[in-house]
């Protein structure tokens, strides 16, 4: 019997719940000393009512890698997952419609910060590993609930301080202004999450507000790119990493997005999953969540540089080597890094799905019978009429 | 210099029906005005269907114009205005000083309302000759998309000079209603040459609820694998034209 990709999704978040529980308690201590690289977490659990806090390793000094994706191309699943176990997650009970206070104020500091934020916290009782992990966040280690917490150090970054302080500025526009001034993706997410942005300010778990980001500035760029001229050829791009393997085929039609995932487990069974959309973009939550926004993402910076439009098709192959979900930013780093590469240019949209599907184990029959975009495709456009 | 612009229709519901169609396609819209009356003309953000107004000056209860103007409006903000009206309250655009779209509902209503920049390109229609002309009533055509729709996606239309079928075809079976020539709902069948075209639901059932009554007979005109036509005639408008492009199985 096949399984849906969640479930295999879920089988491989075990792996993490094991590893956790063997070394998630070589931190376990009821105070704790570090820089923050910047980090703050909001969780989903018990919303509106949810855990809040900074995430600090027990070290001091540059521990800016911890938490900036942007710079984990190139790292081994172990690599990540072992720097990410010692970030210590403290939180507080904080209602999602109350950003205010001391507390919140100090992290909002910490989440603006362009250096790492000299942080000294005390818990209630020693630090436990926690065994959540949701696919989307970057995994961490242990957790304690916050008695004292004091951060010092930190400096704002002066872009997103003027944000911050706009309160007529809508949370979107914020966004979009801190990302085309070249701010990381990643602390402007953080800064979202912790409620600095909009008029109406609110928490938004860290799991959401990656969505959120990804979303919101993919749909603003997908509305650059509608105005530009077809791509002239079809266009395949590649790249492995972390037991991920993403082919993007690019062709000339108007906008259209599909993104197609085949997980396997370590029985080598797959599930797949899949979601679309053309240029009225996407009306519903995704089944793949996040790494479709993310994904698109990547995949829009690249035609907006290149003022050029197309439609695309993302295959995303997940191997059993990838045996703990380390977040769906690797998901948007991995595209951004194949959108780096040389493309393979195909005489036609059947010869670049082949090339795509050579270096893959799932086979182009079984990505087109899963997928949309050639069902859709049947559809004309009212231009081929002009 | 001052512009002259003002149109005033004698009722609501033309108005209405006008930008429930427009609202099915696009977020903005871009109206042209000139001495000849009020066009719009717009395809969805896919470009699988257009949509081209043209509401003549003699079509309004009161109309000036002395220049060309292109004003745009969010159609979302201009809708919710234009349906505090009552059926059979008039309604008035106009421009103001500051560049704000006036609207004045009834006799005392007056709204202003932000307008939008508006967007330069001229879209142009498909070209392209039409082999069958179906005439149905409206709540006719209507009644053939409901039934449709509940196995398929997809409307197919096939007429030939003595009848039209409408078809469709999904995972849960099939439908087909048949309207020979003479019967009351068929008002109208012309065909030079036997046409089979398929058409998505997705579009077509948006805009025919969009417009409803409000027209009375709907025109469909088509060839096989182009572009669908319906002209909505409603009596105090020029034309509503939906051109909807079509499915083409290969």
């Amino acid at each position: 019997m096949s399984r849906s990709s969640k479930e295999i999704r879920k089988s491989i978040e075990a792996n993490w719940r094991e590893y956790l529980s063997r070394y998630g308690n070589l931190f376990s201590s009821n105070s704790l000393s570090g820089s923050s690289p910047p980090s703050v977490f909001v969780g989903t659990y018990n919303y509106p009512k949810v855990n809040v806090g900074p995430m600090v390793p027990p070290v001091h000094g540059d521990t800016s890698l911890l938490d900036i994706p942007e710079r984990w191309l190139g790292k081994s699943l172990e690599e990540i997952v072992n720097f990410r176990l010692s970030l210590v997650r403290g939180i507080k009970k904080v209602s999602v419609l109350e950003p205010e206070g001391r507390f919140i104020e100090n992290l909002q500091e910490v989440a603006m910060s362009s250096r790492p934020t000299d942080s000294d916290i005390e818990f209630h009782k020693n630090t436990v590993p926690i065994t959540t992990i949701d696919g989307e966040s970057a995994p961490f280690g242990p957790i304690g609930e916050i008695k004292k917490a004091k951060f010092s150090g930190s400096s704002a970054q002066r872009t997103i301080e003027n944000a911050y302080y706009d309160k007529d500025l809508k949370a979107e526009d914020a966004v979009l202004k801190l990302y085309n001034t070249g701010i990381d993706l990643s602390q402007i997410q953080k800064c979202f999450s912790i409620g600095m942005f909009g008029k109406k300010r609110k928490l938004v778990p860290t799991r959401w507000s990656i969505t959120a980001t990804d979303d919101i500035i993919s749909k603003s760029l997908v509305t650059e790119i509608l105005d530009y001229q077809l791509i002239d050829c079809c266009k395949v791009f590649s790249f492995n990493h972390l037991g991920n393997m993403f082919s993007i085929i690019l062709f000339p039609h108007r906008w259209l997005f599909e993104m197609e995932e085949a997980w396997y487990d370590e029985q080598g069974q797959i599930g797949f999953g899949s979601d679309y959309e053309d240029a009225r973009g996407i009306d519903h939550p995704p089944a793949i969540a996040g790494a479709y926004f993310a994904a698109k993402l990547g995949v829009a910076e690249y035609l907006a540089k290149n003022k050029t439009q197309a439609a695309v098709l993302v295959l995303r192959e997940i191997r059993p080597e990838y045996a703990i979900p380390v977040g769906v930013w690797q998901v948007r780093e991995g595209i951004r890094a194949a959108m780096k590469e040389q493309p393979f240019i195909a005489s036609s949209l059947d010869d670049g799905i082949n090339h795509a599907c050579k270096s893959m184990s799932i086979s182009k029959l079984e990505w087109l019978a899963k997928g949309e975009l050639f069902k859709k495709m049947k559809q004309k456009s009212i231009t081929d009429f002009f | 210099m001052t512009l002259v612009f003002s149109a005033k229709t004698s009722g609501s519901d033309d108005l209405k029906a006008i930008i429930s169609a427009i609202s099915t396609l696009v977020e903005e819209a871009t109206f042209v005005a000139n001495a000849e009356g009020i066009t719009f003309r717009g395809m969805d953000p896919s470009h699988v269907a257009l949509i081209d107004i043209s509401w003549p000056n003699s079509a309004f209860e009161k109309y000036e114009c002395d220049n060309d103007i292109k004003f745009g409006v969010r159609v979302d903000e201009f809708s919710k205005l234009i349906k505090r009206a009552e059926k059979q309250d008039s309604i008035e655009i106009g421009i103001s000083e500051d560049n704000m779209l006036l609207v004045t509902i009834g006799k005392n209503k007056k709204y202003k309302m932000r307008l939008i920049e508006s967007s330069a390109s001229d879209t142009p229609l498909p070209k392209i000759p039409y082999d069958a002309k179906i005439g149905l009533t409206s709540s006719a055509f209507d009644k053939i998309l409901g039934d449709v729709q509940v196995v398929s996606d997809y409307l197919t239309i096939k007429a030939t000079t003595s009848k039209a079928e409408f078809s469709g075809k999904g995972d849960s079976g099939e439908v087909l209603i048949d309207l020979e020539k003479g019967m009351e709902q068929l008002t109208d069948i012309s065909v030079k040459q036997e046409s089979t075209g398929t058409y998505s639901l997705e579009y077509l059932n948006p805009v025919v609820k969009a417009v409803g009554t409000t027209a009375g007979s709907v025109t469909c005109e088509y060839s096989s694998a182009k572009p669908l036509r319906i002209e909505f005639k409603v009596a105090n408008i020029g034309r509503i034209h939906f051109y909807l492009a079509p499915r083409v199985e290969s």
